[in-house]
């Protein structure tokens, strides 16, 4: 007799108790063998047939049949063909998991998009076109086509026509519509309802200042007149000069510097440096001549002969201690004189060290200020390269004809403007790189049978060349 | 707990700068796209403070850039097209590589432009901060407006850059904002005024293209700057046009469009360009004149300087007279004078061109025309002229503009050796310098020269007279006090003298006296004023102020006062010189006359 156990009372007082304490596998026993007969049908109708299979091969050709199928080893280049037909890794999530099949095939089939249209799609699709269901859709594709195409086109127009108030108060962005709303398939009502603040979240920093203060274009020195004033023009010439001056100077100093700096030798003298360099510390050639000298003066002469430690007297001793004595008092006295002076020279002390404060706030001023010139002037260094220094405009008087018709000009406005561009730190100085021509090198083929036309013409090539 | 070491360079300078490597590989372009968009949206290159930081420790100069300027980049809209340009390219780059060129043609079509009107919007917020950035703008657009087509810039570009110009030109000549001009060697500078921005520009000499050397300029560089900059003078152009109330864009001439696929040689470009400047543009229906900008109003305030307001009303004036000057004028330019400054120029300030309509397009009336007022020619002489008009040199129009008056033709007429031509932009700050008599007279049309035949006689008694005296003092004190003690005195009896011219004319007295005995009633005496009661006290008034100036500034002060003093002393000096030169000159002159006259009476006697 099987063990009644008693019953505990439990709680189910709340949805978790009675979830934990209530036994509900009869129920879910149940639900799983109807959806086991629901997948294989039930079992008491099906024949024995559909039920067992008879084993007719044995456990050996079994293996066999295995051992026939195994793979080949493929390619890297057929392992990722059979990879694209496979789904994606990232899409397996997608899957159902289970393998068992969808028991309800009957469920609601959608076409996936871009599939072939099937024959009874397409007469229902006929069917509707006569219907006249498809004509609104046609039309509001039609005009959303030439929609896009307008738009399209006034864009380019714009580029020629500025026709646009950019300034104005009536563009959509001056009534604070998002520019991401300013579009024709945005009805008005949207644009209205969706105004958001048009805040810059990341504002744009502020321009560096050279590019702000500096002036695009400087205005000109009165000297560069196509018809100048003699006063002006010379005036103009002697900047000139001053800078070339400055820029000689310059030269020569670098060249003192660098250049100049090094001892010249002749060719032959560097010969003779390397070969001595070059022969330390090996045996020289016999020199007679050397030996005469060293063989007549036979006495031996140390070449740091021995200090002998001559020791001081007592004598000696106390008149440098006297000595020494002596000059500390002197010292001494004349401090404790000076200290006395001082005191009444201490109206001139302080004129003259207040001398010192104002001649050095003096200077601080003049660096200070040398140092703002310098930086409303400075040129940015932005790259490796150095930005070209402006130099004053040089008018040859001999060009100056004080006609309109015959001015005659050095300037390269281009490379002003480029220039300015790079003084206002807008650009960054370069060195412009240019592409080399590949230099083709033409020679006869070894083999090749040379005319003398051949020769004629290659002499007439390379003569045009130059 | 120990916290986690700061990682070096991860804020301060180290973290606000960026190289440009690292800014291009943040961005996810290459160099080109990245030096494009950079000059589009008006990013530069920074210099650091501390560039050792800055470069995170790495030597040399590099590159850098704002790291929130590159952010700011990131969330640019153009990032992708140009992105999606790039895949555009490489389709063109296929289709021309299978040689399918139909699918290329189609494609170089359809070729999607980058609009970038919303970054001259975004740059630009006002139309006033555009105006204040279109001197780089016009003048490389001048610039640019001169060359033919190019290896790296757009083969359009320049025929653009050819219309905005000569619309800007027009917006110009209809709102009257020119103000000075300058031939230098180089080109010719122009300053208008518009909205209160003066724009300075400059224009090069027409001559024909010169070859750029290709190591000196970076051509694409310059061609995208040029692109921003058409897209941005277009926008301004269409702004100027509708508030001056004219049709944009004007209908100029075919040599604009792209459509005419014939070749025209450059000269008729040029023809037609000018002779586009000499029609004048369609005014929108209904639209009346341009509204005259009103006087200025003057609000009395204690902080602002009288001086200085009737200064600016001067201003106002002279320049109101300036946009007039060569109203109802009309203008012959011979076919040898450059047309486009002067057709430019004179239609500016009102006047009417025309040239040999032989030659040039656009022609409006001939030569024979009896009304035309003057005739520009630059040659020596001509063989027919005609007496109704004047001839004169192409300089004349330039310096009236600059004098703001018609000048005497005097000096320029055909033929004649040129007045310098000075510059308009010359520091107005450094007028405390001495300036000779013929320069004074360049500047200022109205100021007269000392050697007039009738003041000349008084003049030369009251230096000999002075001299006397310096000598006399001379004798006495060394000769740098006696010249300021001569200055003070002669500056004490330029007072006294004006207060005598000023006072009442001799001859207007001698009549109030004759009207005075004539009437028989007497009159009660009037309260009389003193004339200068109210400027000697302003004197001392001023004298009052001058004591409160802080003990801070006094020194400052007072060396200014001692400086202008000096400079003062010393003008006086040079023209006193001046004018005792031209006095010798002068007697002397008179001796030989006096001598001839002598001799050619002794030789009639005898």
């Amino acid at each position: 007799m099987p063990e009644i156990k008693k019953k505990r009372h439990v709680s189910k007082k709340n949805k978790k108790d009675w979830r934990k304490h209530c036994d509900i596998r009869d129920v879910e026993d149940f639900l799983e063998d109807q959806r086991l007969e629901e997948r294989l049908g039930k079992f008491d109708t099906k024949p024995d047939s559909e039920l067992f299979v008879i084993d007719t091969l044995g456990k050996d050709e079994v293996k066999d049949e295995k051992d026939e199928i195994t793979i080949k080893p493929r390619t890297a280049k057929e392992r990722k063909r059979l990879l694209l037909s496979e789904t994606p890794k990232c899409f397996q999530i997608l899957l159902p998991t289970s393998k068992v099949e969808d028991p309800n095939a009957k469920r609601n089939h959608v076409n996936p998009i871009g599939a072939k249209p099937t024959a009874l799609s397409k007469i229902t699709d006929m069917k509707r076109l006569k219907k006249g269901v498809y004509e609104k859709k046609v039309a509001v594709a039609r005009k959303n086509r030439k929609m896009a195409l307008d738009k399209k086109k006034k864009t380019k127009q714009i580029r020629n026509t500025f026709e646009l108030d950019l300034w104005g108060t009536d563009t959509p962005e001056a009534k604070g519509i998002p520019s991401t709303l300013c579009d024709e398939f945005v009805p008005p009502e949207a644009q209205l309802h969706n105004v958001l603040p048009e805040r810059r979240l990341r504002p744009k920093p502020a321009p560096p200042k050279t590019v702000v203060n500096r002036a695009a274009v400087e205005l000109p020195h009165p000297g560069v007149s196509y018809n100048p004033s003699f006063k002006e023009h010379q005036e103009l010439l002697q900047e000139v000069v001053q800078h070339e001056q400055k820029m000689m100077k310059r030269e020569t100093h670098l060249n003192r510097v660098t250049t100049g700096m090094f001892r010249k030798v002749t060719l032959q003298e560097r010969e003779n440096q390397w070969r001595e360099e070059m022969s330390v510390g090996l045996p020289q050639p016999h020199n007679p001549a050397n030996d005469q000298e060293s063989e007549s003066d036979s006495e031996y002469k140390p070449i740091n002969p021995p200090v002998k430690n001559k020791k001081k007297d007592h004598k000696t001793r106390r008149r440098q201690k006297e000595m020494l004595a002596e000059k500390e008092r002197l010292k001494r006295l004349k401090i404790e004189k000076k200290k006395i002076t001082d005191l009444y020279k201490l109206r001139k002390l302080e004129s003259s060290l207040s001398e010192v404060d104002k001649r050095q706030a003096k200077e601080r001023e003049a660096r200070a200020l040398k140092r703002a010139v310098v930086e409303a002037t400075a040129l940015p260094a932005l790259n490796a390269h150095k930005t070209p220094k402006q130099e004053p405009e040089y008018v040859d008087p001999d060009q100056l004809t004080g006609d309109l018709r015959q001015i005659k000009t050095k300037a390269n406005l281009l490379r002003d403007r480029y220039e300015s561009l790079q003084r206002r730190g807008a650009l960054a100085a370069a060195k412009l790189m240019m592409k080399k021509k590949k230099k083709l090198k033409s020679y006869f083929k070894p083999g090749h049978k040379v005319t003398d036309q051949d020769v004629e013409r290659y002499v007439n090539r390379t003569a045009g060349k130059k | 707990m120990v916290s986690k070491k700061k990682k070096k360079y991860s804020s301060g300078e180290g973290a606000q700068f960026m190289t440009r490597k690292a800014a291009l590989k943040k961005l996810q372009l290459s160099l080109k796209d990245f030096r494009r968009i950079c000059i589009l949206k008006g990013i530069y290159p920074r210099e650091p403070r501390n560039r050792k930081r800055a470069q995170k420790g790495a030597g040399g100069i590099k590159t850098l850039y704002h790291t929130k300027d590159i952010k700011f980049l990131l969330h640019e809209p153009i990032l992708w097209k140009l992105r999606e340009l790039k895949v555009y390219q490489q389709k063109i780059r296929k289709a021309r590589a299978m040689r399918e060129f139909r699918q290329m043609r189609k494609y170089l079509r359809d070729y999607p432009d980058i609009n970038i009107d919303h970054i001259v919007k975004e740059r630009y917020p006002t139309f006033v901060d555009a105006l204040r950035d279109l001197d780089d703008c016009l003048t490389l657009c001048f610039l640019f407006s001169t060359f033919p087509s190019l290896k790296r810039v757009p083969r359009n570009q320049s025929l653009l850059c050819r219309r905005l110009t000569v619309e800007f030109m027009h917006a110009i000549i209809a709102a009257k904002a020119l103000r000075k001009v300058f031939i230098s060697v180089k080109g010719y500078y122009y300053q208008a005024e518009l909205e209160g921005q003066t724009i300075t520009w400059i224009v090069p000499h027409h001559f024909s293209f010169q070859p750029q050397s290709k190591d000196e300029v970076d051509f694409k560089i310059m061609s995208t700057f040029v692109e921003f900059y058409t897209m941005m003078l277009g926008f301004v152009n269409f702004k100027l046009y509708h508030s001056l109330n004219l049709v944009y864009p004007p209908k100029l001439t075919a040599a604009f469009s792209d459509t005419d696929k014939e070749l025209v040689d450059e000269q008729a470009y040029v023809a037609e360009r000018i002779a586009a400047m000499n029609i004048p543009v369609i005014k929108l229906e209904g639209a009346n004149e341009v509204e005259e900008l009103p006087e200025i109003d003057i609000f009395q305030s204690e902080g602002e300087d009288p001086q200085k307001l009737e200064e600016a009303k001067q201003e106002a004036e002279k320049v109101k007279k300036l946009k007039t000057m060569f109203k109802g004028l009309k203008f012959y330019i011979n076919r040898e004078v450059p047309r486009e400054p002067l057709v430019f120029i004179i239609r500016c300030f009102g006047g009417e061109v025309s040239w040999d309509k032989d030659l040039f397009v656009g022609a409006t009336f001939d030569e024979s025309d009896e009304s035309i007022a003057y005739q520009i020619v630059d040659r020596p002489n001509m063989d027919k002229q005609y007496l109704s008009r004047y001839y004169v040199q192409p300089q004349w129009v330039f310096d009236s503009v600059n004098t703001r008056t018609l000048l005497p033709i005097s000096k320029y007429l055909m033929g004649a050796e040129l007045p310098p031509h000075l510059s308009p932009f010359v520091d107005k700050t450094r007028d405390q310098v001495y300036k000779p008599p013929e320069e004074r007279a360049l500047l200022d049309p109205n100021f007269k020269p000392l050697n007039d035949d009738e003041d000349s006689g008084s003049e030369i008694e009251e230096a000999s007279d002075e001299d006397e005296e310096g000598k006399d003092d001379s004798e006495v004190e060394d000769p740098e006090q006696a010249l300021t003690k001569q200055y003070q005195q002669e500056v004490e009896e330029d007072s006294t003298s004006e207060d005598e011219d000023d006072d009442i004319d001799p001859e207007k007295k001698k009549l109030k006296k004759e009207k005075k005995k004539a009437m028989s009633v007497t009159t009660g005496v009037p309260h009389k004023e003193h004339p200068y009661q109210k400027e000697i006290e302003d004197k001392q008034a001023f004298r009052l102020r001058e004591k409160l100036v802080r003990k801070k500034y006094r020194n400052l002060y007072k060396s200014m006062k001692a400086g202008q003093e000096k400079r003062k002393k010393e003008i006086w000096l040079l023209r006193k010189k001046r004018r005792l030169h031209d006095e010798k000159v002068k007697e002397a002159k008179k001796a030989e006359k006096h001598k001839k006259k002598i001799q050619a009476i002794e030789a009639a006697s005898a």
